[in-house]
C-alpha cells in the first residue's frame, strides 16, 4: 500500500473564494487549527470577477432601508422558495459583515460625508449595494486575504480534492492531489467546509472561470449529502456576445444600476412591455420616472431594466428568438445615452464602470461612452447547492458544512445581484464558527485506508488506458457535456429534451470511463480536466433530474411545455440524494412555513 | 494576413530535461484571439500536457502573465494579430524559477506581501457599533490607485533590480504598503518604514521604471517607490538632521 502524506487540522477547507476565507478567519478567531486546500492560487479565486457591490441594507444613501426590507427583497426574488431563516439572518447579519470587511481594510466608493456609498441593483428597493467601481470582488478577497495572511491558516495552493472521507456517517477529512506534483495528500480532520462555490464550466457560454466545476456539491453528494434547488440556474441577463473568444464574459448589471437601458435592433426599449405582476407597484411608468430613479429621486420608481434576473433574462431571449436581437445574437445594452441628461457622461461612465469601458475597448472595441453594448444570457450561479441548517450550514452529513455558491437556501428561485457577495461574507463566517464548535465537541475519526486506495486508483485510471482502443482525451467530452446542457437544459426547458439529456449524459459518462491523458502526474491540465468532468457530470444530472421534476415555470426555471406556476409547487423543494444502489433520487419537500412575525414583514412589503 | 500563427513555447519537463526547450505548435490567427486563446489551442487539441496558469479570462485575476516575445504580459490581454505573420515566442515570467512548462513558483512574492503588513493598523480599532470608519472620496483617491494591483507579477518580470538581488521587496509589495499608507483609516506608516528602509526596501530601487511601464492596471509602482523615498527620506532627516523640526 502506498504511504500517502497525511495533513492534520480541526477545520479543512475546500476553497479560497471569499467563503472559504471568510470561513477560515472565523474557524482560526475560534482558536483551532485551520487549513484551507484551494485548486488555483490565493487570490485569483472566480470571488474576484464579482463586479457589482456587496448587498448590505446599510441605510447610507436612503435612510428607509432596513434588515426587513432587505429581507423581503430577497424573499420576492426568490419567488418564496427560499429559506426564510437563512433570508433572515442575510439580511440581519450583512451589514455588520461589510463594516467588518471595511474595518480591515476593503475600500469602498464613498458618499460626500465619507460614509460607504450604495448603487441601485435589480430587484433591490433601495440603492444597497456597497462597492468600488466595478472590481467589488477583487477588493473583497483582496481585504480578506490580506487581513487573514498572519492568522497562521495553513494554506495548500494548487490542490485539488477528489474525495472526502468518512467515519461511519461522519465526514472526517478529505483525499486530495497536489497540481504540482500529482502526488496524494490525505487530509485528516474535525470538521469540512465545503466552500467550493460554482458550477459555470457545465454551459458553452458561462461568465465563471475555469475551476468552477461543482466540485463541492458533488464531492458532498457523494458524501451522502442532500442537494436542493438544482434546477435554479441563474442566467444572467448581460455578458458579452462579440467576439466569439469572449463570449459570456459577465457586463455588470451595475450598467443598468447607473442609468443603462436594453434595446432591440429597432430601436425599441422591450423592458416595459412586460413587467411581472409581483413588480408592477414598484416598476416605472415612463422612461422618465426610472431616469429620476437612477438618479437617486426617492419619489421615483426602479426602471424595468432593474427587475429581477430571471424576467430580464427571458426578455432578452425572446426578443432574440422573435428575430429582434442585434447583429450577433444578443440585445443592445446601452449606457452612452446618459449624455443626453449629464454634461460630463463620458467621464462619469469611465468612473463609475471603470473595468467595464477597459473591456469593451480592449476586447470588443468598442467605446461603451460612445456606442451600445451587445449583450446576451450567460450562465452565471447556481441558485441550487448542498442543502444547509440555516444557522450552523452543516450539511445532513455530520462534520460537513458548506458556504457561499456551492450551498443552498438563501437565495430560492433566483438569486439578487449584490446577494452573493454579502452570502460569502455573512454564511462564511457562519461555517467557520460552527465547524470551529463541531472540531472541539468531537474526536477525530478513523481513516479508512481501503477506501482512499480505490479512490487513488479510480482517479490513476486515465493514465493506465493510454493503449486502450476507443479512449480518448477530456476537452471533447467536456465540449460535448457543455453543449448538451446548453442546449437541452437551457434557459427555457422542455421535457423531451431533458430525457435526451439524462439519455446523453449515459452516454458521456461511458466515453469519460474510457477517458485517456498523456504524460505524467506533474501539472497535467490534462488529468485534472479529467477528474474535473466526473463532477460536472453529476452536477449535470442533478440540474436535469431536479428540472424535469418541477413541472412549472418559476423564477430562473422555465419550461416551455409548463410555461405557468403551479402553485402545488409554490413551496416546495426538489431535493436530491444519491440512493443505496449509487443511483440519483429524487423527492419533493415542502417548505415549513414561515413564523409570524417574517410572514407579517413580508406582507407588508408586498 | 495568414490566418495560422507559430507560437513557438518554452517547454520544460524537469524529470526529462536539465532545461528548457523550444516546441513549436501553430494556431488559428483569429482576430479576436488572444495569446490565451492559442494556449487552450494547443492544450485542448494538440498536447493536453502543456502546463500554464489562467483562470479569469478577462485581466482581473492576473494568473496568466508570461513572457511574449520578451515582454511580460497578460496574454489574457495580448492579441495574437499584433504578432502576425509571427512567430510569437512565449516563455514563462522572467526573475522566478521555473516549476514546470509556463508555471513559475511565486511563494517568495507571497511571503514578501505578508511583511509589509497589508492591512489597516490602529493603535485603538473602531467597535463596528459605531458604523464605518468615515473616508471622504476625496481622501479615498489618495491611495485607490494602488489597490488596483491583481498580483500578476508582470512587474517583478520587468525589474531589474528584482533580477539580480531576490531579495529585494519588489514594486508590487512597495505598492500595497503605500496603498495602506496613504489610506486615512491607517496608523501603520511608522512600523511599514522600518521594514521598508531596510536594504532590500526601497532603497534598492534605481527607479528605471520598468514595472510602472507593465503594469497592466496602471498601479504605478514605480511612482509609490519615489513618493516613498521621499516620505522616508524627509522622516529621516527630520529626525536625525533637523533636530529643531522639519516644516
Amino acid at each position: 500500500m502506498a504511504v500517502h502524506e497525511t495533513r492534520e487540522h480541526d477545520v479543512l477547507i475546500i476553497g479560497s473564494g471569499g467563503a472559504g476565507l471568510r470561513a477560515a478567519t472565523s474557524a482560526s478567531a475560534a482558536g483551532v487549527s485551520v487549513g484551507l486546500v484551494t485548486k488555483c492560487l490565493l487570490g485569483k479565486a472566480h470571488t474576484v470577477m464579482a463586479e457589482g457591490g456587496i448587498a448590505a441594507a446599510l441605510g447610507n444613501v436612503d435612510e428607509r432601508d432596513g434588515w426587513k426590507t432587505h429581507f423581503a427583497d430577497t424573499m420576492r426574488g426568490g419567488q418564496y422558495l427560499n429559506n426564510w431563516r437563512m433570508a433572515e439572518l442575510h439580511a440581519k447579519e450583512a451589514p455588520d459583515r461589510v463594516r467588518e470587511l471595511e474595518a480591515w481594510g476593503a475600500l469602498f466608493d464613498r458618499t460626500k460625508d465619507g460614509r460607504i456609498l450604495q448603487r441601485n441593483f435589480g430587484g433591490h428597493a433601495y440603492p444597497r449595494l456597497a462597492h468600488v467601481g466595478d472590481r467589488t470582488g477583487l477588493e473583497m478577497l483582496r481585504a480578506l486575504q490580506d487581513s487573514g495572511v498572519h492568522l497562521g491558516v495553513d494554506i495548500y495552493m494548487e490542490y485539488t480534492v477528489i474525495e472526502l472521507l468518512k467515519d461511519g456517517d461522519r465526514v472526517i477529512g478529505a483525499l486530495s492531489y497536489d497540481r504540482e506534483k500529482g502526488a496524494f495528500t490525505v487530509f485528516h480532520a474535525k470538521a469540512v467546509i465545503i466552500a467550493t462555490g460554482g458550477i459555470g464550466k457545465l454551459y458553452k457560454i458561462t461568465s465563471n472561470s475555469w475551476d468552477c466545476t461543482g466540485d463541492g456539491p458533488s464531492l458532498a453528494y457523494h458524501a451522502g449529502a442532500e442537494l436542493i434547488d438544482m434546477e435554479f440556474v441563474q442566467f444572467h441577463p448581460t455578458g458579452m456576445v462579440w467576439p466569439p473568444s469572449v463570449r459570456g464574459l459577465l457586463v455588470t448589471e451595475g450598467v443598468r444600476g447607473e442609468g443603462g437601458i436594453l434595446r432591440n435592433k429597432d430601436g425599441h426599449r422591450f423592458m416595459f412591455d412586460d413587467i411581472p405582476p409581483l413588480y408592477t407597484d414598484q416598476t416605472a411608468d415612463s422612461e422618465e420616472e426610472g431616469w429620476r430613479y437612477t438618479q437617486g429621486d426617492k419619489e421615483a420608481r426602479r426602471p424595468p431594466e432593474l427587475l429581477t434576473r430571471d424576467h430580464v433574462a427571458r426578455c432578452i431571449v425572446r426578443e432574440i428568438k422573435e428575430g429582434r436581437g442585434s447583429p450577433h445574437g444578443g440585445v443592445f445594452l446601452d449606457i452612452s445615452w446618459i449624455k443626453e441628461k449629464l454634461s460630463d457622461a463620458e467621464q462619469h461612465i469611465k468612473r463609475k464602470l471603470p473595468a467595464m469601458y477597459h473591456q469593451f475597448k480592449r476586447l470588443a472595441d468598442i467605446d461603451i461612452t460612445k456606442e451600445p453594448m451587445e449583450v446576451g444570457p450567460t450562465t452565471h450561479y447556481a441558485m441550487g447547492g448542498v442543502r444547509v441548517d440555516a444557522d450552523t450550514q452543516m450539511s445532513v452529513v455530520p462534520g460537513l458544512f458548506a458556504a457561499g455558491e456551492c450551498a443552498a437556501g438563501l437565495h430560492g428561485a433566483n438569486r439578487l445581484g449584490g446577494n452573493s457577495l454579502s452570502d460569502l461574507l455573512v454564511f462564511g463566517k457562519r461555517a467557520g464558527e460552527f465547524a470551529a464548535q463541531f472540531a472541539r465537541d468531537n474526536q477525530a475519526g478513523q481513516v479508512n485506508h481501503d477506501h482512499v486506495e480505490e479512490a487513488v486508483r479510480r482517479t490513476l485510471e486515465p493514465f493506465d488506458d493510454v493503449d486502450e482502443a476507443g479512449g480518448e482525451g477530456p476537452y471533447q467530452i467536456q465540449e460535448d457535456l457543455q453543449a448538451m446542457m446548453q442546449d437541452l437544459v437551457g434557459i427555457v426547458r422542455e421535457e423531451e429534451e431533458m430525457e435526451r439529456a439524462l439519455v446523453g449524459l449515459e452516454r458521456l459518462r461511458g466515453r469519460a470511463r474510457r477517458v485517456v491523458v498523456s504524460g505524467n502526474r506533474a501539472y497535467n491540465p490534462g488529468w485534472h480536466a479529467a477528474v474535473d468532468l466526473g463532477h460536472l457530470l453529476t452536477i449535470g444530472e442533478a440540474i436535469t433530474r431536479a428540472a424535469l421534476e418541477r413541472r412549472e415555470s418559476r423564477g430562473a426555471h422555465s419550461r416551455s411545455d409548463h410555461p405557468d406556476k403551479d402553485p402545488a409547487a409554490a413551496s416546495v423543494n426538489i431535493v436530491i440524494k444519491k440512493g443505496f444502489d449509487g443511483t440519483m433520487e429524487t423527492r419533493r419537500e415542502t417548505i415549513p412555513a414561515m413564523p409570524a412575525e417574517l410572514q407579517a414583514i413580508v406582507e407588508e412589503m408586498k | 494576413m495568414d490566418d495560422r500563427i507559430t507560437l513557438r513555447l518554452a517547454r520544460y519537463r524537469p524529470e526529462e530535461e536539465a532545461e528548457p526547450t523550444f516546441e513549436e505548435y501553430e494556431v488559428p490567427c483569429r482576430k479576436d484571439w488572444v495569446v490565451l486563446d492559442g494556449l487552450n489551442y494547443i492544450k485542448d487539441q494538440l498536447d493536453g500536457t502543456l502546463s500554464f496558469r489562467w483562470s479569469c479570462r478577462m485581466g482581473i485575476c492576473g494568473s496568466c502573465g508570461m513572457t511574449v516575445n520578451g515582454e511580460p504580459k497578460l496574454t489574457c490581454e495580448t492579441f495574437l494579430t499584433d504578432y502576425a505573420p509571427g512567430p510569437v515566442r512565449i516563455e514563462p515570467l522572467q526573475n522566478f524559477p521555473v516549476i514546470r512548462d509556463l508555471i513559475v513558483e511565486m511563494t517568495d512574492f507571497m511571503q514578501k506581501l505578508t511583511t509589509i503588513k497589508p492591512w489597516i493598523v490602529r493603535d485603538e480599532e473602531r467597535p463596528l457599533a459605531e458604523g464605518e470608519y468615515r473616508q471622504t472620496p476625496d481622501e479615498m483617491s489618495e491611495y485607490m490607485q494602488y489597490s488596483m494591483c491583481i498580483n500578476c507579477m508582470l512587474c517583478y518580470a520587468a525589474c531589474p533590480v528584482y533580477s539580480l538581488d531576490p531579495k529585494f521587496i519588489g514594486p508590487a509589495a512597495i505598492a500595497l504598503a503605500q496603498r495602506y499608507n496613504l489610506d486615512s483609516r491607517d496608523e501603520g506608516s511608522g512600523e511599514r518604514l522600518d521594514i521598508l528602509s531596510q536594504h532590500e526596501g526601497i532603497w534598492a530601487c534605481t527607479f528605471v521604471g520598468e514595472c510602472t511601464e507593465v503594469c497592466p492596471k496602471d498601479v504605478d509602482p514605480a511612482g509609490a517607490i519615489q513618493r516613498y523615498k521621499l516620505d522616508a527620506a524627509l522622516t529621516s532627516l527630520k529626525s536625525f538632521l533637523l533636530p529643531w523640526g522639519a516644516r
